[in-house]
């Protein structure tokens, strides 16, 4: 299983091995399968979406089988990855874990999907779960500069989802909005870093999020759906792909 | 154009090496005109095999009249000492010099070769016989194989001067230990082997030959390469980011000019950037389904 560079660099200077870690927001697991590659004791990947659910598990399952050392440093990946592994499906805002029981907890491209009022009841939820000493890593993309082509798709994401379900789809945090957040939560700030500079939105990123605006839009209620459904495909055509704006990573740690 | 030290060999290598075999899709007055072109540039380090076309013999001509401005690399497949004695003389006539600077054993594949060529009737006992006599002055290594037999090729030959292996965004972005060519780079590194980047330029595989057949691809390289000058410059950057000597040019000629001025005009390419490019190219090839972050 390749562990995206973006998560190698946000946690290539964290301590890792031998940890108890969450994955907030597990999405496809690449934080999942960065902190297994870097030796976590054991891995709570936490989402509410039983498709990623199913792909975090998956990944973990086909990768790190071939009985090689792949990390080179003796740690044993072959077969064990799945034992260090517990995915759990519930929701962020209650989290199925106990206090002060996680070491180090990963937000990778978690918040921009978070809108402001669930992200102060999350923010709780970690403090809680977070141990004595516990290092947080905030990775996140800052808002797109203005002209951004896939800003426009965002715009339109974020319209299906506000009329479909009365909260943006999207809100890209800046580094510092977020650093005084977590601050604020009782987290300590350690550095931050710049992941990605510039961000590639690929073909498969923008058609993905092309998808999503269409599906909420299909929830929106009658012209208005259809209309913003068409403007979702017709806006990834015409993008394709764009390199544009800044993935950053922020670390913290909590007072011991 | 910057340079940097190739290994031990004492020679400072163009961060950008020619790659003759695109003179073998040339005339001879055109693959004149390459080569100084390509010198225009100040390239220093030139590489060439007899397994490319008649490369060896277009390039004789211009590699003659500066011999001394150019570092020479040849390089040869066979593994045996007559063998490779044999593709040394003839490398040497068709190029009509005296000398090369730099001979390699071309493409090792299998663990057997690497104990066929360190064999006492292996081509590296020839090799160290033509270094004696002042026909090549060092030995280098070539191989698009698995990095695992890069790495026992360091450990196995101390005579070894640089190693030549594939580098781009697409190896880089794969961790499993059959793309850790990253591993390879440290260890030459580490023992002061210089390192030459080949496939920098790679976009993928052709289609099927049913869906494209060979006559009809546009380009003369066997992968498909990355053509648009944006594209070959950023892949330039990040392979010459990556530490090593000097980055081989994609093979097509047409592609030349493109990779010179992006060499020319290199200065770095700062980390976020190259995660960039790693993470772009990762999803234009990724199992995972398609998903809304990097």
């Amino acid at each position: 299983m390749d562990v995206p560079q973006t998560v190698t660099a946000a946690l290539d200077d964290r301590s890792v091995a031998g940890k108890r870690c969450l994955e907030a927001g597990a999405g496809a697991g690449n934080a999942t399968a960065g902190l297994l590659a870097n030796g976590a004791a054991r891995v709570y990947a936490v989402t509410n979406d039983r498709d990623h659910a199913r792909t975090t598990r998956r990944r973990v399952d086909d990768g790190g089988n071939d009985g090689d050392d792949d990390n080179g440093d003796g740690s044993a990946d072959n077969d064990g990855d799945g034992d260090r592994l517990a995915v759990l499906e519930a929701d962020l805002r209650s989290i199925p874990l106990p206090d002060d029981s996680i070491d180090v907890i990963t937000a990778h491209g978690l918040c921009n999907v978070i809108d402001p009022a669930a992200l102060s009841a999350i923010a709780e939820e970690l403090s809680r779960v977070a141990a004595p000493g516990a290092q947080l890593v905030v990775d996140d993309y800052d808002p797109l500069p203005d002209g951004a082509a896939v800003g426009e798709l965002f715009a339109l994401e974020n319209a299906a989802s506000e009329l479909a379900r009365g909260r943006p789809a999207l809100t890209f945090y800046p580094a510092a909005f977020l650093r005084r957040f977590f601050a604020g939560h009782g987290w300590k700030f350690q550095r931050e870093r710049t992941l990605l500079e510039p961000v590639p939105w690929t073909e498969s990123h923008v058609s993905a999020h092309a998808d999503r605006a269409a599906s909420m839009a299909a929830e929106c209620p009658g012209e208005t759906g259809d209309a913003l459904s068409a403007t979702a495909r017709r806006l990834a055509a015409d993008i394709g792909s764009e390199s544009v704006g800044r993935m950053y990573g922020l670390a913290f740690r909590l007072p011991e | 154009m910057e340079t940097r030290p190739l290994g031990d060999t004492g020679h400072d290598s163009t961060v950008m090496t020619f790659g003759a075999i695109a003179l073998n899709w040339l005339e001879q007055e055109g693959a004149d005109q390459l080569v100084e072109h390509v010198l225009d540039y100040g390239v220093n380090h030139f590489d060439v095999a007899p397994t490319y076309g008649d490369a060896e013999l277009k390039l004789g001509p211009k590699l003659r009249q500066h011999r001394e401005e150019t570092f020479l690399g040849c390089k040869t497949q066979e593994r045996t000492y007559e063998g490779a004695w044999r593709k040394l003389d003839r490398s040497l006539n068709r190029l009509g010099v005296d000398k090369i600077d730099l001979y390699q054993v071309h493409g090792l594949e299998y663990d057997e070769e690497l104990d066929e060529i360190t064999g006492d009737d292996g081509a590296l006992t020839a090799f160290r016989e033509a270094k004696e006599q002042g026909l090549i002055d060092h030995i280098g290594l070539t191989s698009h194989g698995d990095p695992s037999l890069i790495l026992d090729a360091l450990d196995r030959i101390d005579d070894l001067e640089s190693v030549m292996f594939p580098l781009n965004p697409v190896v880089a972005g794969k961790d499993d230990d059959e793309y850790d060519y990253e591993a390879v780079l440290a260890r030459a590194d580490e023992k002061n082997v210089g390192t030459l980047g080949i496939k920098a330029f790679a976009g993928g595989s052709w289609p099927p030959t049913d869906e494209l057949p060979e006559a009809d691809r546009p380009f003369a390289n066997w992968y498909r390469p990355v053509t648009a000058p944006d594209e070959i410059r950023e892949r330039f950057d990040f392979a010459a980011a990556q530490g090593l000597t000097s980055v081989i040019n994609a093979g097509d000629p047409k592609l030349v000019t493109m990779i010179l001025e992006a060499a020319a005009d290199y200065d770095g390419m700062d980390e976020a950037a190259q995660r960039s490019l790693i993470e772009r190219v990762r999803h234009d090839d990724s199992p995972v389904p398609e998903q809304l972050h990097h």
